[in-house]
């Protein structure tokens, strides 16, 4: 008798665990009231650190006001390019606002929004690499943040050009140091990078030279590729933030200039 | 993790890539520890000489290359030499941080193997009219390469560990530089991470396999 009551309770126990009606993330996130947002803080004006070490920028903003339609707070998780994802796969964080390309690829893996942002690729040289244009970095040794869209695209120029070096570094900064230092002639950036890096004056004998002729870089949300209930709330607003002028406000706060389009012309979505 | 399904075959096909970073990641080690293995002679030597400058110099670079992390040494040798208008690439710069490093480290395995063989051999030696650097060459060299021949396999496999630092200086041609890239561009990350694992651990093993062997064959008694 004990021994049948026992695995009656194991059974009842086991259906418990695996019933059907489950919360999804976008419930996990509104009980636990915190909304996780990996952020890349290394990369002005989208995301870095003011002087008290605060993070700052447009994405940073972004997550907040996300976390604010939600009602949650916000939590702000500092991640690397390259930490992204295993960032998101093992749960530390539930959102990515991290300027990150939907690629075809990509979304093999991640759940991509609709894209939030798009950026266009400039061409940043060393003053001494008498680089003028993107065409002049053929056969020159060129670098960019590993695992960004502009890394991808300049590697796949130089492997065509067949001359020349590229370099991957692991941080934006890190570029634009081996830049100053001409260990590397030229770069491939966001133009809104490019623009305030050679504007923060840290790094010395660099200029913006052009833009790359590189595909516009749009950025999506990104959260795990099956929580549909989370990625429409995502892309929801998304739109709201274009239709309240949000964007526009924000954009002109971090960045400025030309509000850039997010819709692409001829297709859907 | 739960919410991560492993895609092994999308994977699996950038497996010859890995394999030829295997091979950067291996020549990188062994060119290392060639220089390391010089260099530490040296600073053994230095060591011994008496000379007050020459010892200081040796005795400064093992106590930086053993109490500052690999990371520093490398990325250093990268960004802090380019700082000076020195330019190294990614590979020569992980190659220089590296030797340092071994080069700490083997000159501190080979100053305890030392410490091993009695003074008096050494002196045996000498009053059977062998010059200073005789006895050092014929007797206490051979003993001393014996006892430091295993810990120095430690630092060899230390190295093959070490090189996938090179990351954080542009390298993308070494296994970690590659593992880097395919992860950037597909973002499946926990198999290429696991492949890599895989494949260090392999030829880890093989190093330690093949020192054995060798040791057991050279330093017969």
């Amino acid at each position: 008798m004990k021994k049948t009551s026992v695995l009656a309770f194991g059974l009842v126990a086991a259906t418990a665990l695996t019933s059907p009606a489950k919360a999804d993330k976008l419930d996990d996130i509104i009980s636990s009231g915190t909304l996780r947002c990996a952020v890349v803080l290394d990369f002005p004006p989208m995301g870095s650190r003011d002087e008290n070490n605060n993070p700052i920028g447009f994405d940073v903003d972004y997550c907040n006001d996300l976390a604010k339609a939600l009602g949650v707070t916000a939590e702000i998780v500092e991640t690397p390019f390259p930490e992204r994802i295993p960032a998101l796969m093992s749960g530390r964080v539930d959102v990515g606002v991290a300027s990150t390309s939907d690629t075809l690829e990509r979304a093999k893996t991640v759940g991509m929004t609709i894209p939030y942002f798009a950026f266009q690729m400039a061409v940043t040289a060393n003053d001494k690499s008498g680089i003028k244009s993107f065409e002049d970095m053929k056969g020159k040794t060129v670098g960019a943040t590993a695992g960004t869209f502009e890394a991808i695209a300049l590697e796949k120029s130089v492997k065509e050009w067949g001359a020349g070096e590229f370099r991957p570094y692991q941080t934006q900064a890190d570029v634009f140091l081996a830049l100053s230092q001409g260990q590397i002639d030229a770069t491939v950036s966001t133009s809104t990078v490019a623009q305030s890096n050679v504007k923060s004056g840290k790094f010395a004998g660099i200029s913006v030279v052009g833009m790359a002729p590189y595909d516009i870089d749009y950025v999506s949300l990104f959260t795990n590729r099956e929580e549909y209930g989370l990625i429409n709330y995502l892309n929801l607003f998304i739109n709201q933030q274009v239709r309240t002028g949000r964007y526009a406000e924000l954009y002109e706060k971090w960045v400025g200039g030309d509000l850039p389009s997010l819709s692409v012309n001829g297709v859907y979505r | 993790m739960i919410s991560y399904s492993f895609h092994w075959n999308q994977a699996f096909k950038a497996l010859p890539q890995m394999l030829d970073g295997a091979l950067v990641t291996l020549q990188i080690a062994i060119l290392s520890m060639v220089v390391g293995l010089a260099v530490a002679l040296a600073l053994t030597l230095f060591r011994l000489s008496g000379n007050r400058a020459l010892s200081g110099f040796a005795t400064g670079w093992v106590e930086i290359a053993r109490n500052t992390p690999a990371l520093f040494q490398i990325y250093m040798a990268h960004f802090g030499l380019g700082n000076f208008g020195i330019h190294l690439s990614p590979y020569t710069a992980l190659l220089v941080g590296i030797a340092f490093n071994n080069a700490g480290y083997l000159a501190e395995n080979f100053r305890g193997a030392l410490k091993a063989i009695p003074d008096t051999q050494t002196r045996a030696g000498r009053s059977l009219g062998m010059t200073p650097l005789q006895a050092f060459r014929y007797i206490v060299l051979p003993q001393m390469l014996r006892v430091a021949f295993l810990p120095a396999t430690n630092q060899m496999v230390w190295a093959i560990l070490m090189t996938s630092l090179g990351v954080t200086v542009g390298m993308n041609t070494d296994l970690a530089g590659v593992t880097q890239e395919l992860n950037a561009r597909s973002f499946r990350t926990f198999e290429f991470f696991a492949i890599a694992a895989v494949i260090y651990y392999l030829i880890a093993k093989a190093v330690t396999l093949i020192a054995r062997l060798f040791a057991a064959r050279m330093f017969r008694y």
